[in-house]
């Protein structure tokens, strides 16, 4: 069964014709290009597909993408605006959180997400929370402190 | 080296770091091209049959279905990554080895009818009896796994350095343990993935893969698909982990190149997870046995250790790796006789190839576990029993190692002090535990042929600075440490350089990223390279200057007279003037650099310095075990790790940290479970990789002792950390519970189990 | 790996949802989609019609009324540990719904869709691949059931986490279908048949689960034990309800059998004692013997035994040392 559907995707309107069978990860991915998302085990067990939708961490490879229509997706596109990085993308980066970076686009709309809804999480908080994004280059130490260090950015800016 | 650095030595972010956080890296799956096919594999359900009848009919009329091969479809040629050990087709011929073993593969207009095609897909087996243990599979009468291997003993090795039966004479104890060590999976995050696309006016192939060692897949892919290896382009795009599974070429590679030959469509193949963990490849199982004769005080004076490891159906490294394991028994302890026997055999499983260590670690958990028995045994402190046995530098070595740089008594001293030994061995609460286990590790290997890596760098009038480095990044930041080291040899920052790696077409020869020698070879090939420039731009300035080359030095993007900053020019200015003079643009370099060895030879030769470079680790740990549920908590690991020089602190801490958590999943998380020759929990949901909840404190310390053939004193740090976690851990666990574990992982239920049998012995 | 072809609907109503349902025996409910989709990707569940209730209204909620707290089915777990209510006088719940899976599931996972999980077993949840390496096994339309190799029963495991939280808590569901509404305890939502877990009839949907406050003051807590400490299903799970003046608990252990368990024979020998260590040694041994766990997974029945009573010793101290204060 085919559907025309519109999707909300990083602010913009996509009308795609998707089967019912098809993934949010597929469409994105296969349909409109947008790569940023992977694919580490198509079932749901290791966070790489991670998208945001109305603002929430998914995993985009179990989720239908006509569940997705009429909500606002973020995907790891939708993240810095212009030229600039997104102040996590910039500690990622700044401090060595990034490896082969295949686990990085979810890892960092996961932060994102848990950031915009506790803006100072325990380091106990965010790691229970960041633990569905598996990684297996960095032993995670990097990438919990450059989290943190954004946490703490939004403590000495107010 | 007393030398003040700007580049090296420094944090940089890797080169491509805002790339991948912005989720613009282009791994293989994220190449799309024009007209695109895209390829599955059906494999065999059955650990061991022959293959009596394909029938791929209805596949073929599936509508968007484009080709469908089988192994008999293609060249009767094997291949494998050691050319000695070829045993492997990319789809079975005749004969299915393990269940998994690929046999039909097809490629359609998309993914999903692809999938749908496999299932139409009817092979007719007749089922063999199948052989899973190697100790049932050496037996006499036992199935063979592949037909002309007797006793399925497919390498084996026994070497002797020194008289080890005088040394156990001479010995005040003799002791030794059995250990066993599981099989583990890389688990990279980027599944296997592969794309080509085949020109067919002038019969060029160029194909994506990810893989660590481009230009060893150009070589087997030619000798498989009988192109000439001038007629293939291996590019290697982002790789999303390796660890040593991706140096393998595998049945995706073949195919998505069969195909694209045969459709003149370009074709990708990528492997679901579950393919993964049962298709590619996994860290051998090994049974190992050690016996060591030492003097009372605890300084060892003979090794016998034998080696057996489940190879699973196919050779892969299955020589190198077998002898890898006994030569690193020789490091980081002076061993001055040692008898090692090595065995790979066949079993009709998974196939096991290298993995991050392959075989060290192996090697390293006996030696580090049977280490700490004895020293528990002779009432010697287990941290000044290693320093005790630790070789040092400059010292004649029983297997002919040359040994520039050492640090590793100073590691232990260093990763005993950070864990708190001497307040905490022996004396914290029952439950908790400190322990350590040394290693070492090559960087990179001497002594195998074609093993020397180029490089080329080109110096433009605008001052950008291209290298072209056939180095393969894999995540680990090739591309930024040697990025750094150009730009430090060339006195500009990093921003300057741009590398071009990897690509079989443009790049010059590297061979690849395994065994630890990348930031040796490719980042002395490309200092090499730079010198070159200098020498030709040094001339011109000179002549400039009225000075002599040799008085001359760059830095700052300037050139300059050493110890007179003033007396010179800026880059940009001399490079003009080098333009002007209609001398040829860009200023070109080449550099080529192999590790010095007295011959080629293929290891398995008696004896020969093995590696330009040794690294040394100490790896320490506390654990906390909870002795009602058995539940096993590294609190914190500290790692020493003599690795030279850290061109790059900051990613330096990345392997290791990574290591680390990755050494700690083998000590107590992770095992590739078999029943019946099939895989039981190919997912990332019941085969347990680590996660932000399982970590511990880490803390890396790095001691640095300056390397001479290193570039700017470098040794490795990508697998060296890896060898040793899990000793380190096992080690921890006996000081809190008085529990010697002489096999991998240790799960709660073995802790249990344990802690009841040793109540029971007490009554 | 793909997903099966299904046609999808989107009702709006539980009554039309309910049609859909008692109309078309294959047809499915589809909740957060965290156990459902993956079981279609490895083609052991192959509905013809995917029902997506998540657009019905005014079944994501969560309230207290009548002395019940009242949850709605597709509160996400996210939503349940995060209720100040629930916190504060469902314990066992919040920690449950906070142990499920990992954070991503949690947030698309509901109360409901976890209660309503499919049995698991390493036979039955593999890719259809996997599983051309034998005949069908009984859960999948064929005779064997591989874990105890014989025909006829199912012994697949119930590994949810929620439900065990439910079941010390006396908690019911309610079931509404096309043709009316029942409330049913947790318990006996459950068959014990790993083929079919659940007693539905045709149609019903589960829609609220309510919980009697009265059944839950007390202590009350949930441990999961599993290989690590996220994403992973429990070894066991065990829910612990307690009144240390009623001299009462409550034990219910998840992935020891083909159904939550209320472990009575516990329950019933700890009934009116004080809780000595000879008793609770006792308790411990009780415990062990209580369900049924086979090799459904990685872990051995003995070991799982093992660590019920390792849990609910954990518990009832855990349990005595709150009442002290």
């Amino acid at each position: 069964m085919k559907h025309g559907i519109e999707l909300k995707i990083n602010g913009d309107a996509y009308e795609v014709l998707v089967s019912s069978n098809q993934t949010l990860l597929e469409v994105l991915r296969d349909k409109l290009g947008l790569m940023g998302t992977k694919r580490g085990c198509d079932l749901g067990a290791c966070g790489a597909c991670t998208v945001l939708i109305d603002g929430e961490a998914y995993l985009s490879c179990i989720t239908l993408a006509m569940d997705a229509v009429g909500k606002d997706i973020t995907t790891i596109e939708g993240l810095s605006q212009g030229g600039d990085l997104h102040p996590l993308q910039r500690a990622f980066v700044e401090k060595g959180a990034i490896q082969c970076g295949f686990c990085s686009p979810g890892m960092i709309l996961t932060a994102g997400a848990i950031l915009d809804e506790e803006e100072r999480p325990t380091e106990e908080s965010l790691k229970k929370k960041m633990a569905g994004n598996l990684c297996r280059c960095t032993g995670y130490k990097k990438i919990v402190e450059a989290v943190l260090s954004v946490a703490k950015q939004t403590e000495t800016e107010d | 080296m007393e030398r003040e650095l700007d580049v090296v030595g420094t944090r940089a972010p890797m080169v491509d770091a805002a790339a991948k956080a912005t989720g613009v890296a282009q791994f293989t799956d994220d190449l799309i091209l024009p007209g695109m096919l895209y390829g599955k594999i059906l494999r065999s359900p059955l650990p061991h049959a022959r293959i009596l009848r394909i029938d791929i009919s209805r596949a073929e009329r599936l509508a968007g279905v484009k080709g469908v091969m089988t192994g008999q479809d293609i060249p009767d040629r094997k291949y494998g990554i050691v050319p000695k050990a070829k045993d492997e087709y990319a789809l079975a011929r005749n004969k299915v080895r393990f269940i998994g073993d690929g046999v039909v593969a097809v490629c359609a207009i998309d993914p999903e009818i692809a999938e749908e095609a496999l299932e139409l897909i009817r092979v007719d087996y007749e089922e063999l009896p199948a052989v899973f243990d190697p100790k049932e599979a050496i037996k006499e009468g036992a199935p063979l796994v592949h037909d002309d291997v007797p006793g399925n003993i497919s390498a084996s090795i026994k070497k002797e350095f020194g008289d080890v039966e005088a040394g156990f004479e001479e010995s005040d104890f003799v002791f030794e343990d059995s250990l066993y060590s599981q099989p583990v999976n890389h688990a990279p995050l980027e599944p296997h993935a592969a794309a080509a696309q085949y020109d067919p006016l002038n019969g060029e192939l160029t194909v994506w893969s990810s893989t660590q060692i481009p230009f060893f897949l150009r070589r087997n892919l030619s000798t498989t698909l009988l192109v000439p290896e001038s007629k293939i382009r291996v590019i290697k795009p982002k790789v999303g982990g390796g660890f040593g599974g991706k140096i393998d070429m595998y049945a995706k590679d073949f195919c998505a190149c069969w195909f694209a030959m045969m459709l003149g469509k370009p074709v990708k193949f990528v492997y679901e997870r579950e393919e993964v963990f049962i298709a590619t490849r996994q860290r051998h199982p090994v049974y190992l046995r050690v016996k060591t004769g030492v003097r009372r005080d605890g300084t060892i004076l003979a090794q016998q250790f034998s080696a057996h490891a489940d190879g699973g159906a196919y050779n892969s490294t299955a020589p190198l790796m077998i002898t890898l394991l006994g030569f690193f028994l020789m490091i980081p302890y002076r061993v001055p006789n040692l008898l090692y026997e090595g065995y790979h055999v066949y079993t009709n499983k998974p196939v096991g190839g290298a993995m991050r260590g392959h075989g060290v670690p192996q090697a390293r958990f006996a030696v580090e576990r049977h280490l700490d028995m004895i020293a528990e045994r002779i009432g010697v402190d287990p941290a000044e029993i290693r320093i005790k046995n630790s070789i040092h530098a400059g010292e004649p070595h029983p297997a002919g190692f040359i040994i520039h740089t050492c640090g590793f008594a100073d590691t232990v001293r260093k990763a005993a002090e950070a864990i708190g030994w001497h307040e905490k061995r022996g004396k914290l609460p029952f439950g908790r535990g400190v322990g350590l286990a040394g290693g070492s590790f090559p960087s990179g290997v001497s002594n195998m042929s074609h093993i020397s890596s180029g490089a080329v760098v080109q110096l433009g009038r605008d001052g950008a600075v291209n290298v072209l480095t056939g180095a393969a990044d894999i995540g680990q930041g090739a591309e930024t440490v040697i990025g750094q080291i150009v730009a430090e040899e060339l006195g500009v920052p990093l921003e300057d350089i741009r590398v071009t790696a990897a690509d079989t077409g443009i790049t010059p020869l590297d061979p690849g990223t395994f065994g630890s020698g990348v930031t040796v070879r490719a980042g002395n090939a490309a200092q090499l390279a730079v010198i070159a420039v200098k020498k030709k731009l040094f001339e011109f300035v000179a002549e400039k200057l009225e000075v002599k080359p040799e008085d001359l030095v760059a830095r700052d993007r300037r050139i300059y007279v050493k110890g007179s900053p003033d007396e010179g020019i800026a880059l940009s200015v001399a490079l003009k003037a080098y333009q002007y003079a209609d001398l040829p643009m860009p200023i070109v370099g080449r550099g080529s650099w192999t590790a010095p060895a007295t011959e080629p030879t293929t290891l398995l030769k008696q004896g020969g310095n093995f590696s330009p470079s040794y690294s040394f680790m100490t790896q320490a740990a506390e654990v906390e075990v909870n002795p009602e549920t058995g539940r096993i908590r590294v609190l914190k690991m500290v790692t020493a790790h003599d690795c030279g020089k850290a061109i790059n602190p900051m990613l330096v801490e990345g392997q290791l940290e990574g290591s680390i958590v990755g050494g700690m999943g083998q000590a107590l998380y992770e095992e590739v479970v078999t029943e019946g020759g099939q895989v039981m929990n190919p997912s990332f949901l019941d085969y347990g990789i680590p996660t932000t909840m399982e970590m511990p404190e880490t803390e890396a310390i790095e001691v640095e002792t300056d390397d001479p053939l290193g570039p700017f004193g470098a040794k490795e740090s990508g697998e060296g950390t890896q060898v040793s976690p899990a000793p380190a851990i096992l080690n921890a666990i006996y000081d809190a519970v008085g529990v010697d574990f002489m096999e991998l992982p240790v799960t709660p239920e073995k802790i249990l189990k344990a802690l009841q049998e040793k109540i029971a012995e007490k009554r | 790996m793909r997903l099966p072809k299904f046609d999808y609907v989107e009702p709006r109503s539980i009554k039309e949802a309910s049609s859909i349902l008692s109309d078309d025996p294959k047809a499915k409910i589809l909740a957060g989609g965290t156990d459902l989709l993956v079981n279609m990707k490895h083609r052991v569940e192959l509905p013809s019609v995917i029902v997506n209730i998540k657009r019905i209204p005014e079944l994501d909620f969560i309230e207290e009324k009548n002395g019940s707290i009242r949850i709605g089915a597709l509160a996400s777990l996210k939503s349940v540990y995060g209720n100040p209510l629930i916190e504060e006088k469902l314990p066992a719940l919040t920690l449950a719904a906070s142990s499920v899976g990992s954070y991503h599931h949690q947030i698309m996972g509901t109360i409901g869709g976890n209660i309503c999980q499919q049995n698991r077993c390493k036979f039955f949840n593999q890719s259809k691949w996997w599983r051309s390496s034998r005949e069908p096994c009984l859960k999948t339309g064929g005779e064997t059931c591989y874990v105890v190799n014989k025909k006829g029963t199912c012994y697949s495991s119930y590994s949810g986490d929620i439900a065990p939280a439910l079941l010390v808590m006396n908690a019911t569901v309610r079931l509404e279908s096309n043709t009316g509404v029942r409330e049913a305890s947790v318990e006996d939502l459950f068959s014990g048949d790993g083929k079919t877990p659940l007693h539905l009839e045709g149609g019903e949907i589960l829609t609220h689960v309510i919980i009697p406050e009265k059944a839950a003051t007390g202590f009350s807590m949930y441990m999961k034990f599993a290989n690590r400490e996220s994403i992973d299903f429990p070894i066991v799970g065990m829910a612990l309800w307690a009144s240390m003046e009623r001299k009462e608990v409550r034990v219910s252990f998840t992935a020891v059998d083909r159904r939550p368990i209320r472990a009575r024979g516990v329950e019933n020998f700890l009934r009116g004692k004080y809780l000595s260590e000879e008793i609770l040694g006792e308790a411990v041994g009780l415990a062990s013997k209580e369900g049924a766990p086979v090799k459904t997974s990685l872990y051995s029945p003995s070991y799982k035994r093992k660590l019920m009573g390792l849990l609910l010793k954990s518990a009832l101290k855990e349990a005595m040392r709150r009442q002290r204060r």
